[in-house]
């Protein structure tokens, strides 16, 4: 019998896994962790790939896995295919070390995207593809800086 | 009105079926890492990567369908056992080559996606509605390049011969059995529609640009049946070049 001890427990445990793209984050900032469930006698950890292809998926698995072991709960990690992630599943306070720290810019969920640099409002589309498969690169033609942006899932939206 | 959706038991059609797809991704997003770093220029370097990471990551989902070794069945058969089409397994020795397999690929695999998107078989539907998300990227990328190329006299003569000799064996991508998919509702598109539509917007990519593509008769796939091309050996030692020097090895 899984208690919802138990369940508490993990989700503690396993959201402050660091994501191995961004250290500074955590999956659950990044909208990585769907949910943590029990799963008959054990308990399965639910995660939202970024894209079905992201090389840091076995790390984030391994990560999962022992940080849950490190709190006392063997866990399965699951990797689901829905709900579809996309960059409005990343909390408002990692948006702002996105920008600080990395310089990667999200777009919001209205309006005009934010140079993480100077602030300026109108980038300019360069790429499809930065250097992973999940941002897409800008121009800030006001600081003259590349900006990276987390690509969004919808073609429509870029 | 009720809508009643009952999770079908795929039959061995289907699932020879999403083997020659996974197949097709597999070999396709190998031939792209080839031109990690040495991609013409610094974005389709970037590009190129990003979307053999993604076709990659397609073959695993789909293979995923079919096993739980998903290893075993991407890279531990034997070459007869694999169902790719022969332009997926075409190394590309040169950029407009590469570039045209993977606009001919591309438009190809959105008709393929989308005949999934309302199949009967669950797990498919997810799969092929995540896939499709990322697919339209990589359309956007082909069309685009392949448009700016082919309105220039140097991209028109260098695409141009390249696009008549591989659009016919795109046709490939379509081949295979489908009976009873229909019915049973893996698929809401017949394979001969498929390429009907396909070949539909391949020619309509191309008439503004004036090239009009000889597509010949169709010929029987060989690729489905379980013959490799020439160049599949080449491809598959390179795949498997890690898992033969240490069979555990891991990231």
């Amino acid at each position: 019998m899984i208690t919802d001890t138990a369940i508490d427990a993990v989700r503690a445990a396993v959201a402050s896994v660091a994501d191995p793209e961004y250290p500074d984050l955590n999956i659950q900032q990044l909208g990585i962790l769907e949910d943590v469930v029990a799963d008959c006698s054990s308990i399965r950890v639910d995660l939202v790939p970024t894209i079905i292809g992201c090389p840091a998926l076995d790390t984030i698995e391994k990560d999962v896995v022992a940080a849950a072991r490190a709190s006392g709960y063997e866990v399965t990690v699951r990797f689901c295919l829905a709900p579809l992630w996309t960059p409005d599943r990343i909390s408002n306070d990692a948006r702002e070390i996105l920008a600080r720290e990395y310089t990667v810019a999200i777009r919001p969920r209205n309006g005009l995207t934010k140079c993480p640099l100077c602030g300026h409002k109108a980038l300019q589309h360069r790429s499809d593809v930065g250097a992973t498969a999940c941002r897409s690169v800008e121009w800030c033609p006001n600081c003259r800086n590349p900006i990276e942006v987390v690509r969004s899932r919808q073609m429509g939206e870029r | 009105m009720t809508s009643e959706i009952n999770d079908m038991i795929p039959d061995a059609t289907a699932k020879e079926l999403i083997l020659a797809f996974a197949d097709d991704e597999l070999c396709v997003g190998q031939n792209h890492s080839w031109w990690i770093a040495v991609g013409p220029f610094l974005e389709e370097d970037l590009a190129f990567t990003s979307i053999a990471q993604d076709e990659l990551g397609h073959a695993r989902a789909l293979y995923s369908l079919l096993s739980d070794d998903i290893d075993l069945v991407a890279y531990g058969r034997p070459h007869s056992q694999y169902r790719s089409a022969h332009i997926a397994e075409l190394l590309c020795h040169d950029w407009p080559s590469a570039l045209v397999r993977h606009v001919l690929h591309d438009l190809a695999e959105e008709i393929r996606w989308t005949a999934m998107l309302d199949s009967t078989w669950l797990e498919l539907r997810t799969v092929a509605t995540r896939a499709l998300a990322e697919e339209q990227f990589h359309v956007h990328h082909a069309v685009s390049l392949v448009k700016r190329l082919l309105s220039t006299s140097e991209g028109h003569m260098r695409l141009a011969s390249v696009l008549n000799e591989l659009a016919p064996l795109g046709r490939e991508y379509f081949a295979g059995s489908d009976v009873g998919l229909l019915a049973s509702g893996v698929l809401d598109a017949s394979l001969a529609e498929q390429e009907r539509t396909w070949m539909k917007r391949v020619e309509d990519l191309l008439d503004e640009f004036e090239l009009d593509i000889d597509w010949g008769v169709a010929i029987p796939s060989q690729g489905r049946e379980g013959t490799r091309s020439k160049d599949f050996s080449a491809l598959h030692d390179e795949m498997v070049a890690v898992l033969r020097i240490d069979p555990l090895a891991s990231w």
